[in-house]
């Protein structure tokens, strides 16, 4: 192997056999390589897949417009919603999406700190991930309520009537909770970019150098003003790079917190709240496990095609998904933990109205939703106790699917079955989407998946700098590292 | 005009008279002024009620409001400059004038308040003798037919009609005349020469003196009139004047009865003036103080024998399940019972008694509910029924039996002879001598009419209602002139007159009429008819060619006929609203009990018990549109029937074996069943809703629709299960499927409609089966029908949310309230002050209480070293007795008329979004077959730590210093957390535009396939031209075309579809309380417990004490000087309760009423545990049952429920018995 080329007079013993681990990277793939692959995806011909499935993204897309300006002209009223149930699929899926958006910023800060290198190849996908489906969880909230027009009275923009909002609601603090989490998703990512970003800029000065037909020479010249211009003056010298890995550091510091945060305050919507089902203690830490839970499922529903379609086996390998799927089986686990504690107590809190909440979840009039979320969310992951699913893509991406409607289900049990049947049964009802909740929701989708894309045609969508980073090329301590090249 | 005190907070600013004006008005200079500067040609009638023109008529009214006595309403003088303010009139402030509101034999005593000459709100005359200012819900929905823009606005003429030799030029395609519109005098033209035997006039009926006058001088001339009522009450009269041998009615007086046995009497709900029933009863049951009352002392008891479930037998302390058709054979068996009693030796009267009753056990198995489900036994029922109100007339009390309108005269008699057995002529059945109206039947029209006769009809629908064996048509046919005279022109018996007459409403008309009592009320316009209209008195002057046609003069001459000559008599009359001492005097008449036997003998024949495949119908008067009259009235239309809480149609109503009779075997092969006397049941295949109306799988009620069956008739509707139902018992309210207006949903198979508007039950009522038709059969018609319900769950699932005790155990348990589980004494009277509260379990706890952050006595300005909030502001609460609340949705009706509330429309009643802020919660419990059943009013109970304020991102809803939750609508940016945080869901939101869209059906017809389309226009998007209520063109483009229209929906030209005139849009404006604003879509609403109502009064207050407060040194007393006086601020619900139900007032004043209901031991707040605190607390309800009876209840059901789901004994004595309840389950 590749221990034979190295000259025996630098030999060092190599690590005991036991604890080496499998190859970031696979196959021993040289540092250029690395480059190579990665920017080659935005450097070759579109992929016809790629043209397809934008086409169908966009198409999609359009039941968001669709959707929301029907809601706008016309009222709330074109949803399901009712008087006991007054959140619906909205909330449900704002808290879906937000959930989505944990992955990316728990991998890329809270992994960074605990010097987690598997982090490195999906990380920056994961990224993106969070921050399109941030982009999609804050279109509900802000089109949900009555008089959109008057959003802006929920941010503290001093006026003339010295009215502010109202800082004791759970709201409000989403308002902050999720901007604040935006944003630094979106520098903290944006940070990690630079450096490939100057990739880029300088690959395509090479190219638009050489190229003579004016078309494609102008096209390479576009790309390389682009790149450079938002890769900010980007060299790679040792001062950019001291200067770089603080400041990420910093920014990890930063995010993590707020990777924790922003799911509990979201929680506090429900948990804040005095209905029974929703007034629960256990929901902050019971959000966040979710949220991870949920958000790594996703991750892998995208990386898993995405990877086999760009022929990236080699960076984002087994070894890779395997770990996210234990990171998934825990967290499943603990959300499964938390189902069982909420009935717990709902028992042993003696209050029957709580009881009565619980109950009505699992054998009320909305039951098929509860064992959806359970067979979904617990059951599901449980395959991955064995190796032969945990290193299955294709069977990881199927678990990863019903890990997703699973915590679609959850958000749902939570919002709606709480709602239609609470304290007095006078008021009960019942909750059935309208088409529009529908096309609003799958809209998002599109949404979504169109962002995603254009991420995966423009821009590196794995990290190259990192990746290079923990090749064992780049240790001088390693066989392989230091100064052999 | 004079005026009426305001009835709520006016007292305190004193009368106004416009006396200087009335001098000034008298004056021939002034008279002459008016005409001259006005022409009489200036006509607005067929104008459309433009904003403008509705300034000119109302600035016309305002101006002659003064002149009182000069006839002031007519028309001709209508239009008078607004720069000549009336003195007084103070531009935006409300006024009261005293009216009445006339009903089939009756009148309702009201005082309508009026805005800038809008009347907009109808409240009872409180200063009517024996009233308390509550009304029922029709009156309090009356207003918005005022405003009905489908009501008849022209005077209308056919084309030249075939009788004058030239052919009628335009048919519709169903053969109905094309009516043109024509001036008025041409139409009234047509009235002239039939004051002849020719002529025959079909009225209404009428307690209207004048009218009667009028009659009686057109009958000298050989007119001969009719009157046809679908539910006609005379039978009360018709029957006592047998009894009686007199022309006698009976007045029942419900609160001397220390027991009431109602015989199929809904005198609560579906009886004539039930809404004075209702304060009698609930007066008779109320329990002033149980620190000292003992209830079973001061309560009377309810037995009612019903075939349908009715708000009287669901208010009854005990209930007799027999078909409608065969209560004559309890009622039998009553008589005899009462005979044996009173030792009255009649043999042979008592064996035909008891052979005419039979065996009730076998015919009517589970005719009452009994503990441990046995066959209960009717006998037995009556037995010990009769022996209660035997030994109560022997100690001396009074007792009243009652017969309901659909029983026929051997049933009344029987009641009558029962409560003379029981001694209770004169006591609480009065007699008042009785003048018959001598108008003939329909059916004498039938027979009298002949061809070329002339018809003339005085209002109603007869080719609507009519008993189809009489043929309309025929009469119709054979008419030389048919005039008709009413509401609406597009009804059916307008469509084929000859000429068409507009109706005034009765705020619109000078008359009079007399209450049920006898006393003279009058009928005063509070607007110039809005469509010039006219009212009956004048169509019956001018149809005798009568010099005098002004209702007005007509009016004021019976009256002097009546009271004697005078302006002050007179302007007190209209001042009051009522003739003092004018009542028709009681009069005592002799018992013939040989007429009534022979009456009795005459009558009866042998009836067979329904069964399954010889089902009985039961035809009843609508709590919603009665017998159709009030058919567009969307307020009425949207507020759920009481019982079974349906809005917006009528169902086909049965019982649970009735319905599992329907299904035949196939139950037997479905899943997912429920228990019903240890078999399996599920309704789903029909369906149902389950037992209690518990939905199981939608949420909304997709009912399967029946073929009724009834004799050669047949009918079509969704059938609905009701617990409670006698077996074999089709329930069928009338009223529905009238097919006129935009809001009551046009006519057309039934399966075609979902706007609502039900179906035509007259369709199969013939005029012998006017109340109850035998030999019915259902059968599945295989299509669905969607019902808006808006209770889906009607059982209480074992939560203390009403709790209820019996009067037998109340004195022993005093306390009861406090030991439902999680609810504790902190609970529950931390909100009343006052050292002196002498609650004995409380004593203990009393330095526990959390107190309020508002007023507390312990002594200290800090709450846990918080200052507490301002003391020195009076602190709102409510109280809903539990135990005087009937169920009757007066209360809810009111609240929508005060507060704008707006009418979404049946399909958004089906979602679960009506708006109404005041919800009546009806829970079962107990006996499937025939439950318990408890009503609860639900508003926003103002918590004092409302769950709402803290989780609103924009503080747009927050408390005030006085205890009120406020609603600040203009903040509101509708993100529905409150409502979701709110744990009585009495928060409602506007998910449309609801005031600014037409839920009209205007084709009745669903247009499938129509993108962005529905039937009521709500959720058109504006951006569609295919939005109706833009006219078809994009709203934006419109706006951008116009920006001035500012917010005026679509239709604001006034056309639509055909060019007719359209006023929809103006009329609803006009129909607004201008004290409470209109809110559009988007934003959250609630009860705000009429805070317009408490800002006016604290206005008034603060205006009067302005000097005398200046004085005052002494701080504390300056503050108590701005205090509002208890009982001056009456919100809407409590004003228009006729059982006393609601409390509302400062509860930190300790002699304030609201504070003394909170001091009963039976106050609690409903989910006090979660200590929110409401101001509004409920007093627990009390039932009366009667322990030797054999469906009697030691606990309510729902007690019983909750202990069963809670493992509690919340009276801790019924250790055997819960042993053996255990065992059982």
């Amino acid at each position: 192997m590749a221990h034979d080329s190295v000259p025996p007079s630098v030999k060092i013993a190599p690590p005991p056999v036991e604890l080496e681990r499998p190859a970031l990277v696979e196959n021993n793939r040289s540092i250029g390589w690395i480059s190579d692959t990665v920017a080659g995806v935005i450097e070759n011909n579109t992929p016809g897949w790629w043209k397809l499935t934008i086409t169908i993204s966009l198409f999609v897309s359009l039941g968001l417009p669709l959707g929301l300006v029907y809601l706008i002209s016309t009222g709330v009223g074109v949803w399901g919603l009712n008087n006991p149930v007054a959140w619906g699929w909205a909330i449900v899926n704002f808290v879906w999406w937000i959930g989505i958006g944990h992955a990316g910023t728990l991998i890329s800060a809270i992994l960074f700190l605990l010097r987690q290198k598997w982090r490195t190849s999906i990380n920056r996908a994961a990224e993106a991930m969070t921050i399109f489906a941030v982009m999609c969880a804050g279109i509900f909230p802000a089109v949900h309520v009555g008089r959109i027009w008057f959003d802006w009275w929920l941010f503290p923009i001093p006026n003339a009537n010295s009215i502010w909002p109202q800082f004791r609601s759970p709201l409000l603090w989403d308002v902050f909770a999720v901007s604040t989490y935006f944003t630094v998703s979106v520098l903290f990512w944006y940070m990690g970019l630079i450096p490939d970003l100057a990739t880029m800029r300088d690959r395509f000065r090479k190219v638009a150098s050489k190229v003579v037909e004016p078309t494609a020479k102008f096209r390479n010249h576009l790309a390389q003003f682009l790149y450079g211009a938002f890769s900010l003056g980007w060299t790679g010298s040792n001062r950019h790079w001291r200067n770089y890995e603080k400041a990420y550091l910093l920014l990890a510091g930063l995010s993590t917190p707020l990777v924790l945060s922003v799911h509990s305050i979201v929680s506090f919507d429900f948990a804040v709240s005095q209905l029974p089902g929703w007034h629960t203690t256990i929901f902050p830490p019971y959000f966040v496990a979710g949220a991870v839970f949920g958000g790594f499922a996703m991750v892998m529903t995208l990386m898993i095609p995405l990877v086999s379609l760009y022929r990236l086996q080699e960076i984002v390998t087994i070894r890779h998904l395997e770990v996210m799927s234990k990171v998934i089986l825990v967290t499943g686990s603990i959300v499964g933990y938390a189902y069982g504690m909420e009935f717990f107590i709902a028992y042993y809190g003696g209050n029957p109205y709580e009881l009565y909440a619980f109950k009505n979840r699992a054998f009320g009039d909305m039951n098929w939703s509860y064992w959806w979320m359970l067979g979904c969310n617990v059951l599901a992951p449980q395959f991955f106790w064995f190796k032969w699913c945990r290193t299955t893509p294709w069977f990881i991406w199927v678990i990863c699917g019903f890990v997703n409607i699973g915590m679609w289900m959850e958000r749902f049990v939570i919002v709606v079955t709480s709602l239609h049947n609470d304290f007095m049964p006078g008021n009960w009802g019942y909750y059935s989407p309208t088409w529009v909740d529908m096309v609003t929701y799958f809209g998002t989708f599109g949404f979504f998946m169109t962002l995603f894309l254009l991420f995966c045609r423009f821009l590196p969508l794995i990290a190259i700098s990192e990746v290079k980073g923990v090749l064992p090329q780049a240790d001088p301590h390693h066989p392989l590292g230091g100064a052999k090249h | 005009m004079n005026h009426k005190s305001t009835p709520s907070n006016g007292q305190k600013s004193g009368p106004r008279y416009w006396r200087s004006l009335e001098h000034k008005a008298d004056s021939p200079e002034f008279r002459a002024f008016v005409e001259k500067e006005f022409p009489s040609g200036v006509d607005l009638i067929d104008d459309p009620v433009s904003r403008r023109n509705f300034m000119k008529i109302m600035s016309a009214s305002f101006a002659l409001a003064g002149l009182g006595v000069s006839g002031c309403r007519r028309p001709e003088h209508k239009i008078l400059p607004f720069s000549k303010m009336p003195e007084n009139y103070v531009h935006g402030a409300p006024q009261y004038f005293a009216t009445s509101m006339p009903t089939r034999e009756s009148a309702v005593p009201l005082v309508v308040k009026s805005y800038d000459g809008r009347p907009i709100k109808i409240e009872g005359n409180a200063e009517f003798p024996n009233s308390n200012g509550g009304t029922d819900h029709y009156a309090q929905a009356s207003v918005l037919s005022l405003y009905d823009p489908d009501r008849g606005i022209n005077f209308k003429r056919a084309d030249y009609s075939v009788r004058g030799g030239v052919e009628v030029t335009e048919f519709t395609e169903d053969g109905n005349k094309t009516l043109k519109v024509e001036p008025k005098s041409g139409v009234l033209k047509l009235l002239d020469g039939l004051s002849n035997n020719k002529t025959h006039i079909l009225m209404e009926q009428s307690s209207s003196p004048s009218r009667a006058r009028l009659v009686s001088d057109l009958k000298s001339k050989g007119v001969r009139f009719y009157e046809y009522e679908p539910v006609d009450f005379t039978v009360h009269a018709e029957a006592a004047s047998i009894a009686f041998g007199s022309f006698v009615k009976p007045i029942y007086k419900f609160e001397k009865a220390k027991a009431i046995l109602s015989l199929d009497c809904d005198f609560l709900g579906t009886e004539e003036g039930s809404f004075e029933s209702i304060r009698e009863f609930s007066a008779g049951r109320r329990v002033k103080d149980d620190h000292t009352e003992d209830p079973s002392e001061v309560m009377n008891r309810l037995y009612s024998v019903e075939g349908l479930l009715s708000l009287t037998g669901t208010n009854s302390d005990h209930r007799l399940r027999i078909p409608t058709g065969s209560v004559r054979r309890v009622a039998a068996l009553f008589l005899k019972e009462a005979l044996e009693q009173a030792e009255v030796e009649v043999d042979e009267l008592n064996n035909e008694l008891e052979a005419f009753a039979g065996d009730l056990k076998k015919d009517f198995p589970k005719s009452h509910a009994v503990e441990e489900k046995k066959d209960a036994d009717a006998a037995k029922w009556v037995h010990e029924c009769v022996a209660d109100l035997a030994r109560l007339a022997k100690a001396g009390k009074k007792t009243l039996v009652v017969a309901g309108y659909r029983q026929p005269k051997e049933v009344h008699l029987a009641a009558i002879a029962m409560n003379v057995l029981l001694g209770n002529v004169g006591e609480t059945l009065v007699l008042q001598s009785y003048k018959p109206s001598g108008n003939g039947s329909i059916k004498d029209l039938a027979s009298n009419f002949k061809t070329s006769d002339n018809l003339v009809v005085l209002g109603g629908d007869p080719a609507y209602n009519i008993p189809v064996d009489i043929d309309w048509n025929s009469i119709v046919d054979k008419a030389e002139k048919f005039i008709r005279y009413g509401y609406y022109n597009v009804d059916e018996t307008s469509k084929k007159a000859d000429a068409f007459i507009p109706a005034a409403h009765f705020l619109e008309s000078w008359g009079d009429a007399r209450t049920s009592d006898g006393t003279l009320v009058p009928v005063q316009p509070l607007i110039a008819p809005l469509f010039g209209g006219l009212t009956e008195i004048e169509v019956l002057a001018r149809i005798g060619g009568a010099k005098e046609t002004d209702p007005y003069n007509i009016t004021r001459s019976t009256f002097e006929g009546i009271a004697g000559k005078g302006d002050s008599k007179w302007n007190k009359f209209l001042h009051d609203g009522y003739l003092v001492d004018s009542a028709s005097e009681a009069v005592l008449a002799e018992f013939d009990g040989e007429a009534a036997t022979a009456e009795w003998r005459k009558s009866v024949k042998k009836i067979i018990p329904p069964s399954s495949n010889n089902l009985e119908v039961t035809y009843y008067r609508d709590h919603s549109v009665d017998d159709g009259r009030w058919g567009n009235n969307g307020w009425l239309l949207e507020a759920p029937n009481p019982v079974t809480k349906i809005a917006w149609d009528n169902v086909l109503l049965v019982s649970l074996k009735t319905a599992r009779d329907l299904l035949g075997s196939r139950d037997k092969e479905l899943l997912d069943f429920e228990k019903v006397d240890g078999e399996d049941f599920d309704p789903k295949p029909l369906g149902l809703p389950g037992r209690f109306g518990f939905h199981s799988e939608s949420g909304r009620f997709f009912q399967k629709v029946f073929k009724l069956k009834v004799g050669d008739r047949e009918i079509e509707g969704p059938i609905w299960l009701l617990p409670g139902m006698a077996d074999d018992v089709v329930g069928v309210a009338l009223g529905y499927g009238r097919g006129v207006g935009r809001v009551g949903g046009a006519a057309g198979p039934l399966n075609k409609r979902s706007g609502g508007g039900g179906f035509n039950a007259y369709a199969a009522r013939t005029s012998v089966t006017q109340h109850v038709a035998v030999g019915a059969q259902l059968t599945d018609t295989g299509d669905t029908y969607e019902v808006a319900c808006t209770q889906e769950q009607g059982t209480m699932d074992g939560r203390p949310l009403v709790r209820e005790c019996n009067a037998d155990d109340f004195t022993a348990h005093k306390d009861f309230v406090k030991h439902f589980d999680l609810d504790s004494v902190h609970h529950t009277a931390h909100i009343v002050k006052g050292d002196d509260r002498g609650y004995p379990w409380e004593a203990d706890h009393y330095k526990e209480l959390p107190a309020s952050p508002y007023r507390n006595n312990l002594g200290d300005d800090s709450l846990n070293g918080v200052k507490l909030m301002d003391v020195e502001r009076q602190q709102w609460g409510m109280v809903v007795d539990l135990t005087s609340c009937v169920g009757c949705n007066a209360c809810a009706v009111a609240c929508r008329s005060e507060n704008n509330i707006p009418i979404v429309g049946k399909h958004q009643v089906a979602l679960g979004r009506e708006m109404n802020w005041m919800s009546i919660h009806r829970y079962f419990s107990g006996d499937e077959h025939n439950p318990q059943v408890t009503y609860q009013g639900v508003s926003c109970q103002h918590c004092e730590d409302a769950p709402c304020e803290t989780v609103c991102p924009v503080n747009a809803t927050v408390h005030d210093e006085e205890g009120l939750n406020l609603m600040v609508y203009n903040r509101c940016v509708g993100t529905r957390y409150c409502s979701n945080n709110c744990p009585y869901k009495v928060r409602r939101f506007n998910y449309y535009d609801y005031n600014r869209r037409s839920i009209g059906v205007e084709d009745g017809q669903r247009k499938p396939g129509r993108f962005f389309n529905d039937d009521n226009h709500l959720n058109n998007s504006p951006l569609h031209p295919g939005n109706k209520s833009s006219n078809g063109e994009w709203e934006l483009l419109r706006w951008y075309k116009n920006p001035s229209r500012g917010s005026v929906p679509g239709l604001d030209d006034g056309k639509k579809e055909g060019g007719e005139f359209d006023p929809e849009w103006d009329l609803v404006k006009l129909s607004k309380n201008p004290d409470v604003s209109v809110r559009m879509r988007g934003v959250m609403e609630k009860c705000t417990f009429c805070i317009q109502r408490i800002q006016s009064a604290k206005i008034e207050q603060r205006a009067k004490v302005k000097d005398s407060v200046e004085k005052i040194d002494d701080k504390e007393s300056k503050i108590s000087a701005l205090d509002v006086p208890d009982g001056t601020i009456i919100p809407a619900c409590q004003q228009a309760c006729p059982a006393d139900g609601i409390s509302f007032g400062d509860i930190s004043d300790p002699t304030s009423e609201v504070y003394r209901m909170k001091r009963q031991n039976r106050n609690y707040s409903v989910l006090g545990f979660l200590d929110t605190r409401p101001r509004t607390t409920y007093l627990a309800k009390l039932r009366n049952p009667n322990s030797s009876m054999p469906d009697y209840f030691d606990v309510p059901n729902t007690v019983t429920d909750y202990n069963d789901k809670n493992h509690g004994d919340i009276f801790k004595k019924k250790e055997g018995k819960a042993k053996g309840k255990e065992a059982k389950h």
